[in-house]
């Protein structure tokens, strides 16, 4: 290494002599351009900050900065407001013992009515109501709904029946005649948890002199779950719906 | 002031464009969703217009004694608990006269899109051996099921054809933003053509 270091020393000078520079010049040389092309480097960046404060404190400068904060902000929050959205259509009230256990239809998993027979099990209520529609080949949607909560335990003499439920509106007013035939003060209701909150909202304002409690079938795979919904096809199917839905339930539109 | 005033009259401009775009729109989904129906002779029929508000066994009936296709298969998925259907669809197309062999009923999953069940339906009508099926779909259905019908299908080799009742397509477009189901379905359907694709797994 000592040795190497004593070759370099001799090759420089002999570079030196050879170009006719005097011996220790080359390191001066090259100081001296190291130092110029610092004061280059610096000018530039002198002139880039004016340049750059000068366009900071233009108008579109400002523009396009709030624009781009706006972009961050949106590309960061939208996630967290979906998600909020997703959760903003649950209800879930704390149990109480009610007279009836209402479990809503249109699903085709029968997972509401496997949730009402748990309750029933449970002791929360000694009826359950479910739902459904007639179809033109002689079968109702309610009939196998209610086949299969008595599978599940639940004595044939304490289901009922809702037929003819297009919507949940319709099943809202003869949910609340069948209540007033009955004698049935409360209930609680058995949805998905999408329809959860529609749902106890709409049954709420057809029977308005009746308590409802909402406990809604939970949220996960295969069913509805709120959390980053927009990235499956069949939870933004049921969001999207549910909330044009909504739309049409407040302006009380198509029935 | 003025400058903030024609941003406002430009921002009212825009929204009553937009307004006016979807209320254009929304009247012509009728137009936009339902295919001119297509009946082609073919070797098996797959119903799978089976609702509520269907008439179409008549028509599939109909159909299957003009000689279009001497099989029938009545597609479907689960509605309820254990209920599929497909299954009483074809005992009604039996009570209306068709031999209860030439009547399948084919049971699918629940699946969000179309596009989920439909490579099953394809490996099913090529296991059978049938080179063209006509599908019997709702009218909204029928553009959107075409096309997707016939990227699955080809694949596997055989032709399609999308029909529907003429009965539920007069039906269906009879007033139909006065009445809830009519525009639930049309509205459902031009939501499910739109999220399809985005989705892989659907498109």
């Amino acid at each position: 290494m000592v040795r190497d270091g004593a070759e370099e020393r001799e090759n420089r000078k002999m570079w030196e002599r050879k170009i006719g520079i005097t011996p220790g010049m080359s390191s001066f040389i090259f100081l001296s351009h190291i130092f110029l092309f610092a004061v280059w480097q610096l000018s530039l960046m002198n002139g880039a900050i004016q340049v750059l404060s000068r366009f900071l404190r233009s108008k579109r400068a400002r523009v396009l900065l709030m624009v781009s904060a706006c972009l961050l902000t949106g590309y960061f929050l939208t996630p967290v407001l979906l998600n909020e959205v997703g959760e903003g259509l649950i209800r879930e009230d704390k149990l109480v013992k009610a007279d009836v256990i209402v479990a809503l239809g249109g699903d085709h998993r029968c997972n509401r009515e496997k949730r009402a027979a748990e309750l029933y099990h449970q002791g929360w209520a000694n009826n359950v109501v479910v739902s459904g529609l007639q179809y033109a080949w002689g079968f109702h949607t309610g009939e196998a709904a209610r086949a299969y909560v008595m599978n599940l335990g639940v004595p044939e003499e304490k289901i009922s029946i809702i037929r003819e439920t297009l919507n949940t509106r319709a099943e809202a007013k003869i949910l609340e005649q069948l209540m007033r035939e009955r004698g049935w003060r409360s209930a609680i209701i058995v949805t998905s948890a999408f329809h959860s909150r529609r749902a106890t909202y709409t049954v709420e304002k057809a029977a308005r002199d009746r308590t409802f409690h909402s406990s809604p079938v939970p949220a996960g795979s295969p069913e509805w779950a709120p959390d980053r919904w927009w990235s499956r096809r069949g939870d933004v199917y049921l969001t999207v719906r549910e909330l044009v839905s909504w739309a049409n339930t407040l302006v009380n539109g198509w029935q | 002031m003025g400058r903030k005033r024609i941003w406002l009259r430009r921002a009212l401009i825009s929204l009553c464009l937009l307004l006016a775009g979807c209320v254009v729109l929304f009247f012509a989904l009728p137009k936009l969703l339902i295919a001119p129906a297509n009946v082609a002779k073919s070797d098996v029929i797959l119903h799978s217009s089976i609702s509520t508000q269907s008439t179409a066994d008549e028509y599939v009936v109909d159909l299957y004694r003009q000689g279009v296709a001497r099989k029938i298969v009545c597609v479907s998925s689960q509605i309820s608990w254990e209920l599929y259907p497909g299954d009483y669809a074809r005992e009604h197309l039996i009570s209306l006269g068709v031999p209860a062999e030439d009547v399948l009923s084919l049971r699918l999953p629940v699946a969000p899109c179309d596009a989920v069940n439909l490579p099953t339906v394809a490996e099913f009508v090529k296991a059978h051996g049938w080179r063209s099926a006509l599908l019997i779909t709702h009218p909204e259905d029928s553009r959107y099921a075409a096309r997707v019908a016939r990227r699955f299908f080809e694949r596997e080799g055989v032709s399609t054809a999308v029909s529907y009742a003429p009965e539920d397509r007069e039906e269906l477009t009879r007033n139909w933003w006065r009445t809830h189901w009519k525009t639930q379905r049309m509205v459902a359907e031009a939501m499910s053509i739109t999220l399809d694709l985005f989705y892989a797994e659907c498109r």
